[in-house]
């Protein structure tokens, strides 16, 4: 097409996931230029993979799942459910957490990262693996832990999680303290940017409409209009809610929105968010349908018959009142009611419990280790469960076999190429 | 619009080459992050938004590069212009994009005006400078604070004015390069390239 070579990554720019250490142009153009069907090439290399995984018996296991996921990462740049990266990432972090060769390798930790990143609440994950110990040691995860404190704007906590990194000796140290100092120098500077802007006049205080691109005249009227509405061009509102028109933290890169911020507001002034340390932990909002616990000893569970039918229980008594029913009212007439009411198995998709976060999995995981550890569970597989489910997709029984087969094959038939030389 | 912009001549070519590498320099220091992007204010040009900066010091030293191309570019004796980017720390190169001129030098003899309308070259550095924007796709993320450094190639015998001097090529070991589109004023033709460090998986 054009001069400037394959244009090809331009067309679909919007569906590439940047990467934070960057693409290779030529897996990008590979993917791209693969992205109709299921093409066996891909389907290949993963298959391959997959078998190494189950395979592979030396001595650093993680190396197979590294090269897995870099090559998932590359291979698919518009990420995605068929990437299988999410479901990558948590089994390798559930893999080796007990592992405590790989608690502070810096491939393993990475890993725990990109984990945090694809979860909703990556500041848990973080928490977890302090409190595993995994990546203590290591400056990526305080560089990541920080960067999520930074971009909800909590400074404070920001430079805490550094001063942490600083206190547990991580490596590499230079690294560390020169993102501490980036950090410090991002939070002064905007600081005194807010001083600059609380000094300036009144009028820029407004708040500014901008418009993303000059507007265009129609027919044969040349007038344009300003980009920029400022001063007389807005509605002044003028009276007892002054919008306040303070450029939030953390968002300077367009700095022409201006977001409410209700902590700006209230504390004018004060740049961090004030921490208050909780006596109990908070009890969760927005849950107002949750019963609270309550003693369940004279509770009856309602008793299953034979058949499985539910016994109803014993309809609530009357209300001890008489409702109020004015006079003139007819009895509603009843609409029929087409279902007996006594049969009460009608079937519905059964709701999610709670919801299912990652890290909850991983927690019940581990909890599940313990027992199993103890000698609690009950539950024992008889066969290699792990390696059919150990990737992201499910091996059958067949398939290891054959895998194994063919492995054992090469073998021989290098042992006879070899003793043919001699 | 009057017609006499229908043609280009050297002097016109020369000025609307140096007026891309302005904006395209600033496009690239405000894409990647080397200054903080508060210190750029928006201007349209070329029909698109485009981020120029309004910090002194770089604006003067901006207006001193490009003036001195567009003399070399006058001279057609200008080769290519380079864009490192280094760790500011480290002072190793990360990213290096470069812009490869090539001068028809039959310009100089022959005043005629060119046939190329400016609104079609403006359109073609348009598409240059969106695919400048483009490419966070696949760059990698500049970590640690970095600095800038520009390079010019010129012929060989020309004199090194006061404020230059000569430097090496300050190349990228074990890079990854992709081509960009290019540019032609039928005078002088661009092409642009940027090369940054291999990812080291695969």
């Amino acid at each position: 097409m054009a001069e400037g070579g394959d244009v090809d990554w331009e067309l679909s720019k919007e569906n590439i996931q940047p990467l934070r250490r960057g693409r290779a142009i030529s897996a990008l153009h590979q993917a791209l230029s693969q992205q109709d069907g299921p093409s066996s090439v891909i389907n290949q290399q993963r298959q391959a993979f997959e078998s190494e995984l189950r395979m592979y018996d030396g001595d650093d296991p993680l190396s197979v799942w590294d090269r897995y996921i870099k090559w998932t990462e590359q291979t698919f740049p518009q990420g995605g459910k068929e990437s299988h990266l999410a479901t990558l990432l948590e089994r390798v972090v559930t893999r080796f957490t007990e592992d405590k060769k790989y608690s502070n390798d810096s491939r393993y930790v990475d890993l725990w990262i990109k984990f945090a990143e694809t979860c909703a609440e990556p500041m848990d994950i973080y928490r977890y693996m302090q409190a595993q110990g995994i990546g203590v040691k290591q400056t990526s995860l305080y560089i990541a832990w920080s960067e999520e404190y930074e971009n909800q704007g909590n400074y404070r906590q920001a430079d805490l999680v550094y001063q942490d990194g600083i206190k547990n000796f991580a490596e590499p140290h230079d690294k560390l303290l020169q993102f501490h100092k980036a950090l410090q120098a991002r939070v002064s500077r905007q600081a005194m940017m807010k001083i600059d802007e609380d000094s300036s006049e009144d009028e820029q205080k407004q708040p500014e409409r901008a418009s993303l691109a000059d507007l265009k005249h129609r027919g044969k009227k040349k007038a344009i209009a300003p980009i920029n509405r400022t001063g007389r061009a807005i509605k002044h509102i003028s009276g007892g809610l002054q919008s306040h028109g303070a450029p939030v933290f953390g968002s300077a890169s367009n700095s022409r929105l201006v977001i409410f911020d209700e902590n700006k507001t209230q504390t004018t002034g004060c740049s961090e968010p004030k921490l208050e340390s909780w006596v109990a932990p908070p009890t969760s909002r927005g849950k107002e349908n949750d019963q609270k616990a309550e003693k369940w000893c004279d509770v009856k569970m309602p008793q299953k018959s034979k058949f499985g039918h539910t016994i109803m229980a014993p309809p609530p008594p009357k209300p001890t009142f008489q409702p109020f029913v004015e006079e003139s009212d007819q009895p509603p007439t009843m609409t029929p009611c087409k279902i007996n009411p006594a049969v009460n198995t009608v079937l519905s998709a059964r709701k999610l419990a709670r919801e299912e976060t990652p890290l909850k999995r991983l927690q019940e995981r581990h909890q599940h280790q313990k027992e199993a550890e103890s000698g609690k569970l009950q539950e024992q597989s008889m066969y290699c469960k792990d390696l059919l489910l150990g990737g992201a997709t499910e091996f059958c029984l067949e398939e290891l076999r054959a895998d194994r087969y063919f492995k054992r094959m090469a073998q021989e038939a290098q042992k006879a190429r070899a003793s043919a030389g001699n | 619009m009057s017609s006499t912009l229908k043609g280009i001549t050297l002097k016109g070519s020369a000025e609307l080459v140096a007026e891309f590498f302005s904006f395209g320099i600033n496009s690239i220091l405000y894409q990647r992050g080397i200054y903080p992007p508060e210190t750029f204010s928006r201007v349209t040009h070329y029909d698109m938004s485009l981020q120029l900066t309004t910090d002194p010091k770089l604006k003067n030293y901006l207006t001193n590069v490009v003036s001195q191309l567009k003399e070399w570019l006058f001279d057609c004796t200008v080769q290519k212009l380079v864009l490192v980017i280094t760790c500011l720390e480290t002072n190793e190169v990360l990213e290096r994009w470069q812009f490869d001129i090539e001068c028809d030098k039959s310009a100089k003899e022959s005043s005629a005006p060119r046939e190329k309308s400016i609104k079609t070259i403006q359109d073609e550095i348009r598409s240059v400078i969106r695919q400048i924007t483009a490419t966070v796709t696949f760059l990698p993320l500049l970590e640690t604070p970095c600095a800038f450094d520009l390079l010019v190639y010129t012929d060989k015998d020309l004199v090194v004015p006061d404020k230059w001097e000569a430097s090496g090529p300050q190349t990228i070991d074990q890079s990854e390069e992709v081509r960009l589109r290019s540019f032609t004023t039928s005078i002088h033709k661009v092409n642009s390239m940027v090369a940054y460090r291999k990812t080291d998986s695969l």
